[in-house]
């Protein structure tokens, strides 16, 4: 039967693979929140971020900190970017032409990584104070995950004190609620909708660290399931709500950790698929999810 | 010119599928195997892409699964035509008896039909429960279905033989047969769109408040619409199947809905030949450009070209190209304005 | 001094008419209503004067600039502030967030005495202060609407039916803080179907009819034509 030691090792892992989904989540759902956009492209910045530090750390040999610090730049101007040229014109008509738009974005990102970094994945080591191990009571980890784990937490700190304590982040919140009622007290929606894609994009790029960081590989098509999951991340919490796309994000990883720690072995192959069965159960049963409220169709 | 207008449609159309298959008469007996290889592959994904457009043009849902319902076809139509000399070898004996057993072998065109059916079904049961929310949960849910789709087929391996695929697939499709389901295809939407279902479809479309507001229950009809692309989703995945010869589950992923995504909107959403035309300019430019891609060793070429190809046409031709060059204008027209 | 100048405009939504050839002046310092039936065009007229719709020709100034091209929250920072049909307040943010979002665009540092001054006008939202803004009543909404646009500072003020859905108490009430408004030297141009309360306190009035102007006129003048008093007292 399953130990104690076996089930808190399952928690453990669930908890950091939930931290990198909420860290997601949190992006994605600003930006769905203003534009209703299910944002593919979100995934993608994942494999940039990875890249991007893998580059800088290991082929060109700077220091830890300015790697980290590098993807997240890149990762913010990319979101800059693809906000400024691939979607400010599409708004205000159809919904679906952001996704179809934000589909093709995300293609060519991955295709363009491909290119640059050819198809084979890459050994990702993280600095090497990151993979030290510990073992607590027989629980095995190594330090990138409680690194990931507490900088997640505190990225959602941030978060949470930006959306709640500053202009901005009312705004935020404001413009998701009725972009036409932000215009009328003079915000300036476009803006708005710059800073929600620079953040969540910088975050994304993060993400893209610790994912290889954690799972020691890295390659050019990793950061879309990511994005997908991230998606069904905030369904599961609750579309509109910013807690409940975090708290999505770890009842998620949670989920797929325990179901593929816990079911028999053959089934660890049906992890994906355990995710979606999910996210139509979900649909089915409780499509406001944990904290969401009613969406207008 | 103004003689040919004034012919009621269903002249037309019999004199269009005429002319389609005097020039694959013709094609047929002067082309070179390469180049009808690619008039074939063509002519299936027109009939994917014709589907997803009933889907996706018609009703505004967006489906991004229809790699998983071509799978679901290609895979019942394959195992109910499976060669009876080969079952053994295949483990496929574990099949129950109705399905073919070991003994015997369905005909070609019942083993379609039902994978179409098959695929259709798993249509009802993904669309019921996501169909009354807004359209953007179709989407998700969709491609969720499909990687369920593909994992269960490498999953299931006693039927599917897992990742390894199955190979030696008997070569039915050929180039009468696929152009044959295309027409057919065309036909059913084109129907489909004039009597009232289709009225009720475009106005679900234009505003599902309003259609509701006429006593259209949307609900109904945008569940029609999914299940009926679903079912030449699957017809197109069988054609699929029994002309490659191989079938492996990662080859009906996310990148092949995004092939038939991209043929739909460069063809233009909402037209009835659009996805044909999209189709054939998407394939083509694949045979144009993969030696280049190999020749220079710059792996993605293909799939940039695709992308870049699919964010020009939302951000600066949203209707498609096929949208006002096409000769068959009247079959290409829109119907109604899309805003 | 006109404030505003609407000059011919014609605004069409996609290809219904809404608005035809309409001119109209606010002075500034004044009180001006628009009355009309449903459906005239009162509501599409303050929402181009405040930039959520494009007129297709004509133009619109203020303070002697063309502000016709300028989107919604570049006018709100001019001066033009709209409480719109509905309130469309943040229902779910709280009182005093919704009210902050009204000086979204100031710099300055008077941002909390407005806050302050915005309190006393409403007691009721001081004491709401920490409430989600949408389990308020609906004249407390209103009101909450009133106090967000006055924290925009602005010069002119548009009111798109206040009164609407309200109780004949809380009308007077709303009715009562547009008089202290006007006394704090804020101009505005007031948009009602409650004709009684809008000549109470407006100094000059428009009708409108079928998104055209029919007439214009101070209050007592307008009220003696025989259509107009047929139309709207029912007499």
């Amino acid at each position: 039967m399953f130990t104690g030691t076996y089930v808190a090792q399952q928690l453990l892992n669930g908890v950091v693979l939930g931290s990198m989904y909420a860290l997601l989540a949190l992006g994605m759902t600003v930006v769905y929140g203003i534009l209703r956009l299910i944002n593919f492209a979100h995934g993608a910045l994942v494999t940039v971020g990875a890249f991007t530090f893998f580059g800088i750390f290991v082929a060109l040999g700077w220091p830890f900190s300015l790697a980290l610090a590098a993807a997240l730049l890149v990762g913010g101007v990319m979101g800059l970017l693809l906000d400024l040229v691939g979607y400010r014109k599409l708004r205000g008509g159809p919904e679906v032409s952001l996704l179809i738009t934000s589909l093709g974005i995300y293609i060519l990102l991955e295709n363009f990584i491909k290119l640059l970094a050819t198809p084979q994945p890459y050994a990702f080591r993280p600095p090497a104070f990151l993979t030290q191990l510990h073992n607590v009571s027989g629980v095995a980890f190594r330090t990138v995950d409680i690194f990931i784990v507490i900088v997640s937490v505190l990225i959602m700190v941030a978060f949470a004190v930006f959306v709640k304590r500053t202009k901005l982040g009312i705004a935020m919140r404001a413009t998701a609620e009725s972009v036409e009622a932000a215009q009328l007290v003079g915000i300036n929606v476009n803006h708005v909708v710059a800073v929600a894609f620079v953040l969540g994009s910088a975050v994304a790029a993060v993400t893209g660290f610790m994912w290889g960081a954690k799972y020691g590989q890295i390659a050019y098509d990793m950061g879309f399931m990511a994005g997908v999951k991230a998606f069904v991340a905030i369904v599961i919490g609750g579309i509109g709500s910013i807690p409940g796309a975090m708290i999505g994000g770890f009842v998620l990883g949670l989920v797929e950790t325990l179901a593929v720690g816990f079911l028999p072995p053959g089934f660890a192959e049906y992890r994906d698929a355990i995710v979606f069965t999910l996210l139509i159960l979900v649909l089915l049963f409780k499509p406001t999810g944990i904290m969401g409220r009613k969406e207008a169709v | 010119m103004r003689r040919w207008t004034s012919l009621p449609g269903g002249v037309k159309f019999l004199i269009g599928v005429g002319l389609l298959f005097l020039v694959l008469f013709v094609a047929n007996s002067t082309l070179n195997r390469y180049v009808l290889h690619v008039i074939i592959l063509i002519g299936i994904y027109s009939v994917a892409t014709t589907s997803l457009n009933l889907t996706n043009g018609y009703t505004g849902l967006f489906s991004l699964g229809h790699a998983g319902f071509m799978a679901v076809g290609a895979y019942v139509a394959t195992l109910l035509t499976f060669p009876v000399r080969l079952r053994i070898a295949y483990n496929l004996p574990l099949l129950p008896h109705f399905l073919g057993g070991p003994d015997y072998q369905w005909p070609f065109l019942p083993a379609l039909i039902v994978g179409g059916l098959v695929a259709a079904v798993a249509a009802l049961l993904v669309g019921a429960p996501v169909l009354r929310l807004r359209g953007h949960y179709l989407s998700v849910a969709s491609l969720g279905f499909m990687v369920i789709i593909t994992t269960l087929a490498k999953g299931l391996k006693d039927l599917t033989r897992g990742a390894a695929g199955i190979q030696a697939i008997p070569r039915y499709t050929d180039i009468w047969w696929v152009y044959a389901w295309l027409v057919v295809t065309i036909y059913v939407i084109w129907r489909l769109l004039n009597s009232s279902y289709g009225r009720a479809m475009l106005a679900i479309r234009e505003s599902e408040t309003a259609a509701q507001a006429q006593g259209i229950h949307p609900m109904r009809y945008k569940l029609l619409s999914f299940v009926i692309g679903a079912f030449f989703a699957g017809i197109a995945g069988g054609l699929y199947a029994h002309f490659a010869r191989s079938i492996r589950p990662y080859e009906f992923s996310f990148y092949m809905t995004f092939h038939i995504v991209i043929m739909l909107i460069i063809g233009g959403a909402g037209t009835l030949l659009g996805p044909t035309v999209g189709a054939a300019i998407v394939v083509a430019l694949k045979y144009v450009l993969k030696p280049v891609e190999e020749g220079l060793g710059i792996y993605g070429l293909v799939e940039i070209v695709y992308a870049l190809m699919l964010i020009g046409v939302m951000l600066w031709r949203p209707e498609g190209i096929a949208g006002g060059v096409n000769p068959l204008r009247f079959l290409v027209a829109r119907k109604g304005e899309r805003r | 001094m006109p404030l505003l100048e609407v000059e011919r405009i014609h605004v069409y939504y996609g290809v219904i008419p809404a608005l035809m050839d309409l001119s109209l002046t606010v002075d500034e310092g004044r009180v001006v209503a628009l009355v009309g039936a449903n459906g005239a065009g009162k509501s599409t007229t303050l929402k181009a004067i405040a930039g959520v719709l494009r007129p297709r020709s004509g133009r619109i100034l203020f303070r002697d600039r063309d502000i016709t091209r300028l989107g919604a929250d570049r006018r709100v920072r001019m001066g033009i502030a709209l409480v719109p049909e509905g309130r469309q307040i943040f229902s779910t943010l709280s009182v005093r967030e919704n009210l902050l979002l009204g000086a979204y665009h100031r710099r300055d540092q008077e941002v909390k005495k407005d806050l302050e001054w915005i309190y006393s006008l409403f007691p009721i939202l001081r004491e709401r202060m920490h409430q989600v803004a949408g389990t308020m009543s609906g004249g407390e909404q209103q009101m909450l609407a009133f106090g967000r646009a006055l924290m925009a500072r602005p010069k002119l003020l548009l009111l798109d039916e206040p009164s609407l859905g309200l109780a004949p108490l809380v009308v007077r009430e709303i009715y009562q803080v547009i008089e202290r408004i006007r006394d704090a030297s804020i101009t505005i141009f007031l948009v009602e179907q409650n004709v009684n309360m809008a000549m109470h306190v407006a100094n000059y009035m428009y009708v409108m009819e079928a998104g055209r102007l029919k007439m214009e006129g101070v209050p007592q003048e307008v009220m003696r034509d025989e259509d107009i008093k047929r139309a709207y007292l029912g007499g």
